[in-house]
Formats: structure tokens, sequence, C-alpha cells
């Protein structure tokens, strides 16, 4: 039995890390760790994988040693299987900077009730003035992200390569009384953009009308 | 008792360190599905350049002038995109076809960035950073000249691996190498044509084969290599982090140190800095993204097969003297 194993150890190996790469593009995992448009070369790379397993196992030039290191990798190919990720966005979020980058431009503009978070966000950096925006109708979803020093805001991740990059955003929310809002707890809010005052400078808040807890989107980073 | 920051900082509750864990398993998949796939593309490229890497008499046709050769060797990466695993068989093969040895040590030492899977992952991993898909090569090219110009001070017969040494001397022409050193034919004999050593064109089976082993050697690596990266950067305090990589000269420094002791792919190394880019100076992005290939554990070893020890030893010192320089050169400029 240990011998024909080691023999196929290559194949073996070569088939689960096809397998992973295949499964978390066909399954949806993806979404959650890359940006979409890897995903059809992460999925393409999963047939070719398992296509050169078969190819190697049938051969029938199969190794003679046991390769210690092939077989952690594919047991850990399996751990990969079994275990989908379940990263706390909050978490993420507070090891990181809120940096957008370059400048912020906007090529278009939606019209205010149609603007997710991630548009209030770019066009607030944009254009900082409250005024323009007091009264406006909000419908935004995000992940309840814990701030170091104030109230929590509604926030998600932006995500340009895959999820050791991703960069928090958040809008303000003026909680209602006697909501707790639990870090990570994902929201749909409904409400109008207000303006506080906010260490003697004007800024615009999301005042909530209606708060839903909602699931994790199929979708959770933007790019 | 007040404690240091950092500590305070350990002494989280061990639920939330629980949950950091979770996350790190998050980033780990994160960094090595986006990883594999370019590390697929370089092996099978690396893989593809082993199998019709030409040989014969255009290789002593390359220039030997001491800064058109390391040029045309660094250019030669676009015709043969491999990552540094991958380019070392290659490199070997150019040196025992007769080529110039600039040429050959260009091409080893700035090959593995100046291809076209490298920079495009560069590009993967940092859109939103420019200067860095100028800057890597640029300094990859810069490095690769500098050491081919330092081991070029010495002779071809302490700087080589005896094997190749001797199969390189059967590929030179008369004119450059005498038949003692070539050790074939006899002395004073006329008219003895030595054929160059012809380098059979492996079966394609056999590339399958060996190509499937080193993507699967690298895999482990990649695996190390993104545990280490997905650690740091959830579990390690932010403070730490903010310490050492905000300090121009100790980042550039421990960046170098990761990247000897990562031994990752110049393929997906990008990936990996990733991890790290948002608490670190530009200038240690860069040394980590420059040095990596040129100089890492695991090169140590694949080295042999071109160089001496002695040599290896010099292109290990000499890589990081240049690097910390040009790693604290761009932390003045960008800081």
């Amino acid at each position: 039995m240990g011998e024909s194993l080691a023999a196929l150890i290559r194949p073996l190996a070569l088939a689960l890390w096809g397998a992973v790469l295949l499964v978390s593009t066909l399954t949806g995992r993806l979404e959650l760790l890359l940006r979409g448009v890897f995903h059809p070369l992460v999925g393409l790379s999963g047939v070719v994988l398992l296509a050169i397993a078969l190819q190697q196992a049938l051969q029938g030039r199969h190794e003679r040693r046991w390769n210690r290191s092939w077989a952690l990798s594919g047991v850990l190919a399996i751990a990969v299987l079994l275990l989908p990720p379940n990263p706390s966005f909050s978490d993420l979020a507070s090891n990181r900077n809120s940096d957008l980058g370059s400048e912020v431009e906007l090529d278009f503009l939606l019209p205010p009730g149609q603007r997710s978070l991630t548009d209030w966000v770019r066009l607030l950096r944009s254009q900082p003035d409250p005024q323009l925006y007091d009264g406006d109708p909000v419908r935004i979803s995000g992940f309840v992200l814990t701030q170091p020093d104030g109230p929590p805001q509604l926030g998600r991740l932006l995500v340009r390569c895959c999820l050791a990059d991703a960069t928090p955003i958040g809008l303000p929310v003026r909680w209602p009384k006697g909501f707790t809002a639990q870090a990570d707890q994902w929201l749909a809010i409904e409400g109008r953009m207000g303006v506080e005052n906010e260490a003697g400078q004007q800024r615009s808040v999301v005042l909530p009308e209606r708060i839903r807890a909602i699931p994790r989107p199929a979708r959770p980073l933007e790019p | 008792m007040v404690l240091p920051a950092p500590l305070l900082e350990l002494s989280v509750p061990a639920l939330s360190v629980s949950a950091r864990l979770v996350t790190a398993w998050a980033v780990f998949q994160g960094l090595l599905l986006e990883a594999l796939p370019f590390l697929l593309l370089g092996v099978s490229i690396a893989a593809l350049a082993r199998w019709l890497a030409p040989g014969g008499r255009w290789l002593q046709r390359l220039p030997r002038h001491p800064l058109l050769g390391p040029l045309t060797g660094a250019a030669l990466g676009f015709a043969l995109p491999a990552c540094e695993c991958g380019n070392v068989p290659v490199a070997r093969r150019l040196l025992a076809g007769g080529a110039p040895l600039g040429c050959a040590l260009g091409f080893l030492f700035a090959a593995p960035v100046l291809n076209p899977i490298v920079l495009a992952s560069t590009w993967a991993a940092f859109p939103d950073q420019p200067w860095l898909l100028a800057a890597r090569p640029l300094a990859a090219l810069l490095l690769a000249l500098a050491l081919s110009a330092l081991l070029q001070q010495w002779p071809e017969g302490q700087l080589l691996e005896p094997a190749l040494l001797e199969e390189r001397r059967l590929s030179q022409p008369l004119a450059e190498v005498g038949l003692l050193e070539r050790r074939s034919g006899l002395v004073g004999a006329i008219g003895a044509k030595v054929q160059p050593v012809k380098v059979a064109r492996p079966p394609l089976q056999e590339v399958l084969q060996h190509g499937s082993r080193e993507f699967l050697d690298l895999a482990a690596l990649l695996v190390l290599g993104c545990a280490i990266a997905a650690t740091v950067q959830t579990l390690l305090p932010r403070s730490w982090l903010l310490a050492v990589g905000g300090a121009p000269t100790l980042s550039v420094l421990s960046l170098m140190l990761l990247a000897v002791v990562v031994s990752v792919c110049s393929s997906v190394d990008a990936f990996l800095a990733l991890g790290f880019a948002a608490q670190i100076t530009p200038g240690a992005l860069l040394a980590f993204l420059v040095l990596g290939p040129v100089v890492d554990l695991k090169l140590l070893g694949l080295f042999g097969v071109v160089l001496k020890p002695r040599a290896i030893a010099l292109t290990a010192a000499g890589a990081s003297v240049v690097v910390l320089l040009i790693g604290q050169w761009v932390n003045l400029w960008l800081l």
C-alpha cells in the first residue's frame, strides 16, 4: 500500500491541487478571495493540472521514492478543499490602512438611491462638500466596521488582486438609540444622507430609517 | 502594571485569536489560489524553453562586449521567459554551448524578472503602483550588470562548475581555449576538429514529467511562503509591522532577509509582497522583488550546477549590497 501510494504521489498531488483550483472556481469560493478578473485563469489552471495528473497516472512512469514535501502539500490541498475560507472582514480591516490610493475620479454618477456604499465613499472623496448630499436618499449594504476611536461604520472591502490587499472603506452612520451594531454583521440600510459636526468639521453621515440584517452577499468584495 | 503597546496587543482574548486564525486561513487561501496559476504558467514555459532551448553556433556569436553581452543575455529573458528555477538549466545550456560568459550571466541574473510572465504577475498584484512595473525590471537589469561585471573579474576556471567548464571548453573555438584546457586531442596534432557537444532534445514525455515534478517542488515552497505572508499580515501586531516596515533601512534589510528565506519563485513573489505592501517602505518592497530572484536559499542549491561555491558567495554578497543601495535610493526618492 505504502509503495503504491509512493508511486502515485505525483499524479495524486497534481490532481488534488487541480481539484482545489477547479472546485474553488465552481463553488463560488473565489468570490470571497480574489478579484473576478482572475477567476477564469484559476479555473483553467485547475483543468490543466487535472489533465496533466491523468496523463501522468496513465503514463506508468511512477516515482520510486516517497516524497514528503509533495505528500504534505497534498494533505494541505485536502485541508483547503475541506475547510472553506470564512474571514472576519472587520478583523481584516483592523490591520489595514483605509487608503484608496491615487486621487479618486468618477467617470459617471448614479442617482443617489442607486449608489452602492463604494459609490458613496468614492463620491465623498472626490467631492467632499457634505451640503451637496444633505437629504439624498441612501440604500446601501455592508458589514459593521468597528473603529478604534468612535462608533462603528458601515464598511466594504475593496480588492485589487486578492484578499491580502483588501482595503477597507466605510461610511459614518448615526445608529438609532438602543441598536447595537455587532462587528462583522452584514446590514442593509435605507435612509437619508445628513450632515454632522465631527471635531469641528462638517461631514456626511447616513441617517438610517430602516436597518435589516442580511446574510453575507455572494460577492462581498468590490473592485 | 503598564505593558508596552505590542504586548498589550498580544494579550487579546482567546476568541479573537481563533477568529484571527480563521482570517489568516482565508488570506492564505487567497494568496495561494492567486499564485498557483502563475506558477503553473511559469513552470510550463520553463519546461517548454528547456525543450526548445537551441544549441549551436549562434550561441558563440552572441556579443562579448562587457556591457552589450549582459544586456543581450538579459533580453533573452523575453524569448525564454522562465522564473529563476527554470532559467538555471537554460543558462547552463547557454554556457555549455559556448555562449560568452557575460551574456550567460546577464541571462542568469536578469531573465527571472525581465520576462513577460513576471511582469504580468507584478502588474496583476500592483495595478495601482505603475512605478513598480518600471522600477522592478530596471533594478533587476542594474543588478545583473553589476553582478556580471563583478564575476568577470575572475577567470572562467575559478567561476564555473568543473563539469560545466569541461563541456564548455569543447564548444569554444580553438582560438580561445588550448588543447590542454580542452583536455581532448593530441598536443601538436593538426586539424583534429572537435565538434561542439550536441545536446539531444528530450522527449516531450520526459519534459512533462520533469515539469510536473518542478511544479510540485515549487508549490510546496509557495505554500510555505503564503503561510508566512498570511501569518505576518494577520497575526502579528500592526504596531510591530509599522515599526519595522516604516524604518527606511531596517525595512529594506528585513524584506531582503525574508526574500532569501521564503525562496518563492519570481513569477509569484509579487503576490506575497502584496501581503506586506501596506506596512513597508517602497524601497523594501522593491528590494524583496529584486533580490529574491537572484539570491535565496533554494537558489543556493540550484546555482551549484553552474557556479563554484566561491562564485555563489560573491553573487550573494554583491547582490545584497547592490539591492540594499537600490532600496535606500528608492526610499530617498519616494518617502
